[in-house]
């Protein structure tokens, strides 16, 4: 059997031997991250069929659950952590030829860190390990924001950085609180005993709690950081903050309002938020001239129905919802990594600087229009049964305020296809058609971009690839006693 | 006054993150809302050693004979503690190096003076 501390420990470690690898062979570096996520890849998808059967709990230091720290490798947890060594290791292909400038080691440090720090995020128990983990995650982010030292740049990590640090404090404050309660860090334990205190007393802690998470998981109120640091990190960064970064942050609150609090009277808000982001995202994705703004704010938009879609709450919804945050992964990922050489190419990040792009780098082009279908929805892309599934998941609930809010998602779905479609138009149909040399992207980037298109089609058009996985997934979040059972039961 | 004398760890931390929640709200000067964050950070360490701390009390430790474990202080929190520290110098660290940076690249630490990105 495989641990899975080693999908946290391996890449740790290489993080930190790049700089010291770096002093003797500096051109090898890159090779470090690439390796150390195929590593992941293997390790989870060796985990993914034995944790389908039953978790596996790893207890650090030879304790029994609630006194050590414990990783939990269920449904969810290794199929985050595949998804986050999948989408990794695939940038981290495409950044061997498109990080040219500046201090390349560190570069490549911190991005192993930060994906650490993602997979620490979905795999821990504890709930003091997972805000350790959410700060490495965190601080390695802001530093990579910065990293092209550009104004914008420069800017944005340090707004990022002041609001993502009084969200962790506010996180803290709620972790404090819940120990003060009940005396133990472990979100079985805590979990097991919540009812045992009035609901008012756990109120405070729930809400500190996810709103210091929800900075990071690009929430409503709290996402002013987000379109300004994804549209000027260099656009791998990009690809990683919207298809990973803002995904974690948003399991960690479905992880405490599901697991932890079994806080069933705050769903309702949480979907009403969730369509107020969607709206919101989407209706300023649609006034952008900058592409790359324009895509965080798609992002922001997809957030939205993911978050709604968690907080239906019922299997469908909450298979429904994975499966969107995993089609949003891949085509976000894609959409950014072929944003990328189209700026390198132009110069520029304005959306009318693109024009006739469409003949001169037909393979990135073609890449692109494929990750903006599938985010659209249409039917051969992944994008389409997710949406299908979230909107049956909304509608076989029977409640009007569900039903109303679906209609205000496929409100948000034709205003996101209307701003898709002008960038495909710009692409291909607005061309001086004065034979424009051909510049394609390097070959290093273009196969990413056409494993994740083969990705995009593939489970667009067979979703019971991944729906067995998602299906257990949903069960594992919607049933706390599972949970507990299966984290304390040499206890019980 | 029995109530300030069970309280005032909890009162002084909440001071202190309100405090600090004032100084990154209002003030425009860059290093002053990063003094702002530091406040914070102390404010949050000193509700968490207080979580466990009974007064005088002392460190558990087992092999000294004599001592009841209701004297003992929680040694968890002191722990998260000293990982909330280290966590916070390493954002303050960066805040401030990004912090030169800006001053480099605008010439200003002023927030309100720094607008190129906006909705």
């Amino acid at each position: 059997m495989v641990n899975p501390v080693l999908l946290i420990a391996v890449p740790l470690g290489l993080a930190f031997a790049i700089p010291l690898f770096a002093l003797f062979w500096k051109a090898a570096v890159k090779y470090i991250p690439p390796a150390a996520l195929a590593f992941n890849l293997v390790v989870s998808l060796l985990l993914l069929p034995r944790v389908l059967e039953n978790s596996v709990i790893v207890s650090i230091g030879g304790w029994q659950p609630p006194f050590c720290i414990n990783l939990v490798a269920g449904p969810v947890g290794v199929l985050f952590s595949t998804i986050i060594a999948l989408v990794g290791l695939l940038v981290s292909v495409y950044a061997l030829d498109y990080i040219k400038e500046g201090a390349t080691e560190k570069y490549h440090m911190l991005y192993l860190l930060l994906l650490t720090g993602a997979t620490g995020v979905v795999l821990t128990g504890d709930i003091f390990n997972l805000f350790v983990f959410f700060e490495i995650l965190c601080i390695s982010s802001y530093s990579l924001v910065a990293y092209l030292r550009e104004k914008s740049g420069i800017e944005s990590a340090v707004k990022y950085l002041i609001q993502g640090a009084v969200g962790s404090s506010l996180l803290l404050i709620g972790i404090g609180l819940l120990y003060g309660l009940f005396g133990t860090l472990n979100m079985a334990d805590i979990a097991q005993s919540i009812r045992s205190v009035s609901p008012i007393s756990v109120f405070v802690p729930m809400v500190l709690i996810v709103a210091g998470l929800g900075v990071e998981a690009a929430i409503f109120p709290l996402n002013a950081w987000l379109p300004d640091a994804h549209s000027s990190a260099p656009s791998s960064i990009s690809a990683i903050l919207s298809g990973i970064a803002i995904e974690v942050g948003l399991y960690a609150v479905a992880r405490v309002i599901f697991t932890i609090f079994g806080a069933q009277s705050f769903l309702t808000f949480l979907a009403l938020l969730g369509i107020l982001t969607l709206l919101v995202g989407e209706m300023c994705a649609f006034c952008q001239n900058n592409i790359k703004r324009m895509l965080a704010y798609s992002s922001i938009g997809q957030i939205g129905l993911i978050l709604f879609a968690l907080a239906i709450a019922t299997s469908y919804g909450v298979t429904g919802g994975l499966f969107q945050l995993l089609s949003h992964t891949l085509a976000k990922a894609l959409l950014f990594l072929a944003t990328g050489y189209m700026i390198y190419q132009t110069g520029s990040m304005e959306i009318s600087a693109l024009e006739g792009m469409g003949k001169k780098m037909p393979l990135t082009c073609l890449a692109f229009t494929i990750g903006a279908f599938s985010l659209v929805g249409l039917p051969p892309f992944i994008g389409f049964p997710s949406k299908f599934l979230v909107v049956r998941a909304a509608l076989v609930t029977k409640e009007t305020i569900f039903i109303i809010f679906i209609g205000l998602a496929l409100l948000g779905t034709v205003i996101e296809a209307a701003y898709f479609f002008r960038v495909v138009q710009v692409l291909y149909f607005k061309a001086d058609m004065t034979n424009p040399g051909r510049k394609e992207a390097p070959f290093a980037a273009l196969i990413p971009m056409f494993i994740f298109v083969i990705l995009i089609v593939i489970v667009g058009i067979y979703p019971k690839l991944v729906t067995d996985v998602l299906n257990s997934a949903a069960s594992e979040l919607l049933s706390r006693t599972e949970y507990i059972k299966a984290v304390l039961g040499s206890i019980l | 006054m029995s109530f300030l004398n069970n309280y005032i760890y909890y009162i002084g931390a909440f001071g202190l993150i309100l405090i600090g929640l004032y100084i990154i709200l209002v003030k425009r000067n860059l290093i002053k809302v990063i003094v702002g964050l530091g406040i914070v950070d102390t404010g949050v360490n000193l509700f968490l050693i207080s979580v466990g701390y009974i007064t005088k009390g002392t460190a558990p430790i087992f092999s000294r004979p004599g001592i009841d474990s209701e004297d003992m202080v929680d040694p968890v929190p002191q722990a998260l503690v000293l990982t909330a520290i280290v966590i916070g110098v390493a954002v303050l660290a960066l805040a401030l190096s990004l912090a030169i940076r800006l001053y480099q690249h605008y010439g200003t630490l002023n927030l309100r003076k720094i607008r190129e990105q906006k909705w």
